[in-house]
């Protein structure tokens, strides 16, 4: 690290890498511009309004969803289609969706009026609220999630009886989570169908709960490739490449379905001809199209996808993607009431920052006290030919 | 107890802004004492009581809900012939006059400079002896005209007559010079009474309004018959220089040049005349005066009126002729706020006499059930004293035909100022803000300056009280008792329905508390409010507990005479006059006459100020209900004239007149004629204690040039004529935004 | 269900906004919020040539309300005379309900540390004390807004435009919008010019909605979970043939090395 930071860390604290307290500083930063919003109310500290009731709080939140999706993809990988080969990649992808989830639910809390009611979902129900199952799912999902980071723990606090237990019930768990992911994923979606009034009707669907859904698992698979790699850097950690391939292999697949459900929801729709005469939201819309087809020719090169480095590339196009869309949705496709532009205040970006950053230095935390990297692959390992590539040729320095 | 407050005290007296919470939550809960005691609230505190609005002049009948001793609720009287059920945004708002946190709660006493706004709280002990010994130093010293009293007509105006009259001032300024004595006076004329009542009755389909924007200028009763005439079909014909509310709901409108009405309105009767479309029988019967008045308006041609107003003379012959047609279910509306321009009275004589010409008497106009009627008694009380002194407002001896209970207000400010024919040193103002109303308030500031001894009696510290010496503070109008008000059959109470907050007492407890200290006690001949009432109720036989329920006692009507009768009408003559002796005989034209208006230079505009729904006169503004459903009070300007001008909306000018100058953003817009501009009145408040309307807008008055008609005495309000020029800094007046539409 | 009904008439309304103040202080409503507002078409034209038409709007209780459906917690019910209410009880400020109304009349207490949706709950508690109509419509001097019986509401506008025909366009706004709701408009301008939200007349989004929460997303679960604990138990059981067959493939080659 550049900066000479001399921080007196706590003896249990040694080893954990600098960039963590510099992210806390800023998470800290994050959550005084979170209680500011709490003591101030939403009118003086976000550019929300009645003209535009959702703002960049909730495109987060369901980008944050969508890439969380990794856990409920791998373990239907790891656990129902029987690949094991895959195991070296369940810890850190659980701790990822545990974190991405309870990073959603703070950010959720400061974006309700009434947080102090943020329970409320528990005893006044709804059935037919998109919303109202979101909450259930998403509470008893992240039970399950919290379930699937127990061997963790129990790695560490070892006690043979509940690791036995544990083990016993786990793919009835893995499958509970996988349903409960699929409903929540296309919950979502399902949130806008009631919305088509506000809605830009490129994106408008009846579809929008199934688009959600399969376009969650390869946001999934593109998590736990781009962390793989992010790994490298802050926990000196990552995953084989054949790992990698075996992953976005899957990728043409899924995007491949997902491209054809568009492509049909546009001709049965009638919205041919709206895809170029919305202006700036053709673009949009086509640049989404764009990216999904261009990670599906990507991952289908096999040189690309079982490359490193290239694999990563291919990632970051489908994450891309993803989070175009989610804001899409979420934002740029939706209606303003006035039709002004609405544009998310400092206090509101700020919060955003400081939660992304904590969810790192939690994760940075949980790594460093936890066998989070114990099947994982340590970069010393990797062949001397990866090394070149990545410009690691002597081993990575410690701190 | 005296404590000296500073202003930030002061301005703490009424607790937290609203916002936070509901209105009258933070102020504690005033059962009504007399309510509770006739059964209307019951022991929790809650029930519903008639009562009558003040929030403007037509005084709706409503029905206060009470809930634990705060009013939660005013919805209109069904049964009051003026809401008829309903009301209008400023009744609705009512309450919150009554919980406004600025409300004067206790006397104050000045203690620092006039202006300033320290005052000191006192007991009422010391605030009426104060105010007693001074009137009385400055009775003994200057005589008792020396002492100026002006008030709004209320209801306790009768005892604030008394106050005056038997102190021996002949000085009564009251605020009718700055609206309608154009109109009183042109209808004292004609017909031998202030006003005609008008009949909207389902036959009425031809209606011409001269001004008079009713959906804006809300008199609810009347804003509900013209609204119902229009559904019904009827043709409503409209005069204004704006494209008002009214414009907008009226079959034409005639964007009419400011100070011209009367040119079409002459021509009006040219056309009806000459081509004989009056209703001959009922002239020759009924009228007097037609040969002089036929000559007179010979001349008055549809062409010749054509240049002048800016309408087609097509369009005047066709109206003239539609108007005749439909008679008599015609109404030529008078209007009400006719104090426009100096000629503005002959324009009111012509309006007067087109309804006379087509015969409408009893059909469409008839006598108005008007205060007076009604057999109510009063406490019995000596005769006045004998007045020799000259009124300050020159009537009669400048103002030969203005009416003494009308006065001209304009000209009594402007003869404090001037000293003459004598000094003023004293002035005594209850329920009124003369400050912001009158025209010139640079000058009625350098009047106040001139006297030794200001006491207002307000309910709040508008700017009027803001500027004085001592305020006394009144209960709001949903606190007090005023004497019954006859309206038709029935005489109408208004009764508290909260016990009053903090200190405030009711006018007719003041005026006599303030008489008794003057040796007058003699014309207050009441024990207290109930008791006046009582001896109002002597003659008809009913108890005052039968009147608080019901919300009105049943007085009939001295019996008047149907359409069969002989008419009269209460005129030198006894007929209806279309030639005035009166006027005559004191060198004026007996006749509607023509009198050129003055007009703006190439650089300058019409200055036009009118009504707006959600606010009244000068008095409303602190009103945060009104205030969250107000527009901003920005200047219109026309949009081909701001194009030159490089103006957009919410830019600021300068705009500047003779006598003064003020900053305000404009309103670009096409609804109103290019050499005009126009503003809202009553904003650009100088009293800080005012925390919710001070720093908002502008004020017209301190543009307003005094002009006044020498007939009528009517401020000619229209005749101000102002540049306007842009500026780039924003001024440090706030503008208000409508609160609702910024969430 | 729907007992109720306005309508309103943009041809009567005067902008007093007496409706507005009646229901701010009939319901309490804060000072920065509002339940009702005014729908401006602007003045339009050249002058002298000048129109400009209002109209009062608030919650059209909807015969299938978008925000009941939508609501997460359930505090926006329709209850058996067919009136929107609101509990600001349940209410935990999600603002879902803004983005599911087409006719944008949740309004939120942006200023509030505690924040609440705000809207028109037709003075239900009004109402329940015996007066006859809420406070908008009791109160306005022009009866440009009137309340009665949704199906009296509905032939009166219906009569309206037929008795004036040329006072008026022919169209009903409220009657078929968003599936139908209880407050009528007619007006002498197209809704568009009087800035109206365009309300497709289509079936309620709420039943569009309700297919995709309690079919689709039912459907969604039971496939997940079936399709993944068969596929599970498929390649469990497969797994077990191939290692009992690698276990007798081992065993044959001892059985033949022992033979040998």
């Amino acid at each position: 690290m550049a900066l000479n930071i001399k921080v007196k860390s706590i003896k249990v604290l040694e080893g954990l890498p600098r960039f963590v307290y510099i992210l806390a500083v800023i998470a800290a930063l994050g959550m005084s511009a979170g209680l500011y919003r709490l003591y101030a109310g939403l009118n003086d500290t976000t550019n929300l309004s009645t003209v535009f009731p959702w703002g960049l709080w909730i495109s987060f939140d369901l980008t944050n969803v969508a890439f969380s999706g990794a856990a409920f993809t791998l373990s239907m990988l790891v656990y129902i289609f029987h690949m094991h080969d895959l195991h070296a990649a369940v810890r850190p992808t659980v701790l990822f969706g545990l974190l991405g989830y309870s990073s959603v639910l703070v950010i959720l809390f400061f974006d309700l009026g009434r947080w102090d009611r943020f329970w409320h979902f528990l005893v006044y129900p709804n059935l037919s609220s998109a919303l109202f199952e979101v909450s259930w799912c998403i509470a008893i999902y992240s039970g399950i999630l919290t379930f699937e980071f127990l061997p963790i723990i129990l790695d560490k606090f070892k006690n043979a009886k509940i690791s036995k237990f544990v083990e016993k019930i786990t793919v009835g768990m893995v499958i509970a989570g996988i349903t409960l992911s699929s409903m929540h994923q296309s919950s979502l979606g399902s949130l806008f169908v009631i919305q088509i009034h506000r809605l830009h009707p490129l994106w408008y669907s009846m579809m929008q709960p199934e688009f959600f859904l399969v376009s969650s698992m390869a946001a999934g698979i593109s998590t736990i490739i781009i962390g793989s790699y992010v790994s490298i850097w802050m926990f000196k950690q990552t995953l084989s490449e054949k790992i990698i391939e075996k992953l976005g292999s899957f990728v043409p697949w899924i995007f491949g379905l997902y491209l054809l459900m568009k492509l049909g929801d546009l001709i049965l729709g009638s919205k041919l001809e709206l895809l170029f005469t919305s202006g700036i939201l053709s673009v949009l819309y086509v640049a989404e199209l764009l990216l999904t087809l261009a990670a599906i020719i990507w991952f289908s090169i096999k040189k690309l996808r079982s490359t490193r480095k290239n694999a990563v590339n291919g990632a970051l196009i489908i994450a891309a993607g993803i989070v175009l869309n989610r804001f899409d949705v979420t934002w740029f496709a939706m209606k303003s009431l006035d039709g002004s532009f609405y544009f998310p205040s400092l206090i509101e970006i700020a919060l955003v920052v400081g939660v992304a950053c904590g969810l790192i230095v939690v994760y940075s935390l949980a790594a460093h006290f936890l066998p989070v990297f114990s099947e994982t692959l340590p970069v010393k390992d990797l062949p001397s030919s990866e090394l070149e590539v990545l410009q690691l040729t002597q081993p990575v320095a410690g701190d | 107890m005296t404590k000296t407050i500073s202003r930030r005290d002061f301005l703490k007296l009424g607790a937290a802004s609203v916002g936070a919470f509901a209105v009258g939550q933070m102020l504690p809960p005033m059962v009504a004492k007399a309510a509770k005691e006739s059964g209307l609230i019951n022991a929790a505190g809650n029930g519903y009581i008639s009562t009558m609005c003040e929030m403007c002049v037509w005084r709706c009948g409503v029905i206060a809900k009470i809930v634990e001793g705060r009013v939660v609720k005013l919805d209109g009287n069904p049964e009051h012939p003026h809401s008829r059920g309903n009301l209008c945004p400023r009744g609705q708002s009512g309450l919150m006059n009554t919980y406004d946190p600025d409300r004067v709660l206790t006397p104050l006493i000045r203690v620092g400079k006039r202006g300033e706004g320290k005052f000191r709280q006192a007991s009422w002990e010391e605030a009426l002896d104060l105010v007693a010994s001074k009137m009385t130093e400055i009775k003994t010293k200057y005589g008792a005209e020396a002492m100026v009293f002006s008030s709004t007509h209320n209801l306790s105006q009768p005892l604030f007559e008394n106050l005056l009259y038997a102190f021996g001032s002949p000085n009564y300024g009251t605020q009718r010079s700055l609206c309608f004595n154009a109109m009183i006076v042109a209808n004292t004329m004609t017909y031998g009474m202030e006003e005609p009542a008008r009949i909207y009755d389902d036959k009425l389909k031809y209606i011409l309004l001269t001004g008079r924007n009713l959906f804006e200028a809300i008199s609810t009763s009347e804003t509900s018959d013209l609204s119902r005439a229009i559904d019904r079909g009827a043709k409503v014909v409209y005069l204004d220089p704006r494209y008002t509310k009214t414009a907008s709901k009226a079959t034409e409108w005639l964007p009419i040049k400011p100070g011209n009405d009367l040119a079409f309105h002459l021509a009006l009767l040219n056309v009806i005349i000459g081509e004989k479309l009056y209703n001959r029988a009922f002239v020759e019967k009924n009228t007097i005066g037609f040969d002089e008045l036929k000559k007179e308006v010979s001349k008055y041609t549809p062409d010749w009126a054509a240049p002048l107003t800016g309408i087609p003379a097509e369009t005047i012959t066709r109206i003239a002729h539609e108007f005749a047609d439909a008679a008599p279910h015609a109404l030529a509306h008078n209007g009400w706020r006719t104090s426009n321009f100096i000629n503005s009275f002959h324009t009111q004589r012509a309006i007067t006499i087109l309804n006379a010409l087509i015969g409408n008497w009893d059909v469409v106009l008839t006598e108005a059930g008007g205060e007076e009627s009604g057999k109510l008694g009063a406490p019995s009380q000596p005769p006045y004293p004998r007045v020799s002194a000259l009124r300050l407002d020159g009537v009669p001896w400048k103002y030969p035909v203005v009416p003494f209970k009308i006065g001209v207000f304009q000209e009594m400010r402007d003869n404090i100022v001037s000293g003459e024919p004598y000094q003023a040193h004293g002035w005594f103002i209850s329920r009124q803000n003369p400050v912001m109303s009158l025209p010139d308030r640079e000058k009625t500031l350098k009047a106040f300056a001139k006297l030794d001894f200001i006491v207002t009696v307000d309910i709040i510290l508008n700017d009027t009280a803001w500027f004085s010496d001592v305020v006394l503070p009144e209960a709001s109008y949903l606190e007090r008792y005023d004497p019954l008000l006859p309206f038709g059959d029935k005489a109408f109470l208004r009764q508290p329905v909260i016990e009053p907050q903090g200190e405030a007492k009711s006018a007719l407890w003041i005026y006599k508390q303030l008489g008794e200290r003057l040796g007058l006690g003699d014309y207050f001949q009441y024990t207290d409010e109930e008791d006046y009432l009582r001896q109002q109720l002597a003659p008809l036989g009913v108890s005052l507990e039968e009147v608080k329920t019901k919300g009105y006692a049943e007085s009939p009507e001295t019996p008047h005479a149907g359409e069969s009768a002989e008419k009269s009408w209460n005129t030198p003559s006894g007929k209806i006059e279309l030639f005035s002796d009166t006027l005559a005989k004191v060198g004026f034209s007996g006749v509607p006459t023509w009198e050129e208006p003055p007009q703006p230079a190439e650089d300058q505009f019409y200055l036009l100020t009118g009504k707006v729904a959600q606010s009244t006169q000068f008095g409303t503004q602190n009103n945060q209900l009104l205030n969250k459903y107000s527009d901003e009070p920005r200047m219109w300007i026309n949009t081909q004239v701001a194009a030159k001008l490089d103006l957009a909306t919410d830019d600021w000018v300068e705009v500047t007149s003779e006598v003064g100058q003020i900053h305000i953003p404009v309103l670009v817009t096409q609804a109103i004629r290019s050499d005009c501009v126009f503003m809202t009145p009553g904003y650009g408040h100088l009293s800080k204690g005012l925390t919710t309307a001070f720093g908002i807008g502008a004020s017209d008055s301190v543009l307003h040039v005094t002009y006044t008609d020498p007939i009528s005495g009517g401020q000619a309000l229209s005749q101000t004529f102002v540049t306007v020029k842009k500026v780039d800094d924003a001024s440090s007046a706030e503008t208000l935004k409508p609160l609702y539409l910024g969430e | 269900m729907a007992k109720y009904g306005f309508l309103i008439d943009a041809s009567r309304c005067i902008d007093c906004r007496a409706c507005l103040v009646a229901c701010s202080v009939e319901n309490n409503v804060p000072m920065k919020s509002t339940r009702i507002w005014i729908k401006d078409s602007g003045v339009t034209g050249e002058f002298p040539n000048l129109e400009r038409y209002t109209a009062p709007f608030h919650c059209m209780h909807c015969i299938d309300p978008s925000c009941v459906s939508a609501c997460t917690v359930g505090a926006l019910q329709k209850n058996e005379d067919g009136i929107i209410t609101y509990d600001n009880e349940a209410c935990i400020g999600c603002r879902y309900c803004m983005y599911a109304c087409p006719f944008e009349v949740p309004h939120f207490e942006w200023s509030k540390q505690f924040a609440l949706i705000t809207k028109c709950d037709l003075c239900v508690s009004r109402l329940a004390e015996g007066q006859k109509e809420p406070a908008c419509a009791a109160t306005c001097p022009t009866d440009a807004i009137q309340f009665g019986s949704r199906g009296d509401m509905l032939a009166m506008a219906h009569e309206r435009i037929r008795s004036q025909p040329e006072r008026y366009v022919e169209h009903i706004f409220g009657e078929h919008e968003n599936g139908g709701t209880s407050t009528f408009y007619i007006s002498p301008v197209s809704f568009d010019q009087l800035g109206f939200p365009t309300a497709e007349t289509t079936d309620s989004p709420a039943h569009f909605n309700r297919i995709a929460t309690e079919e689709g997303t039912p459907i969604i679960a039971a496939g997940a979970a079936i399709g993944m604990t068969g596929i599970y138990l498929a390649l469990e059981h497969n797994g077990k043939k191939q290692a009992v067959r690698k276990t007798e493939h081992a065993e044959d080659k001892h059985d033949t090395a022992g033979k040998e």
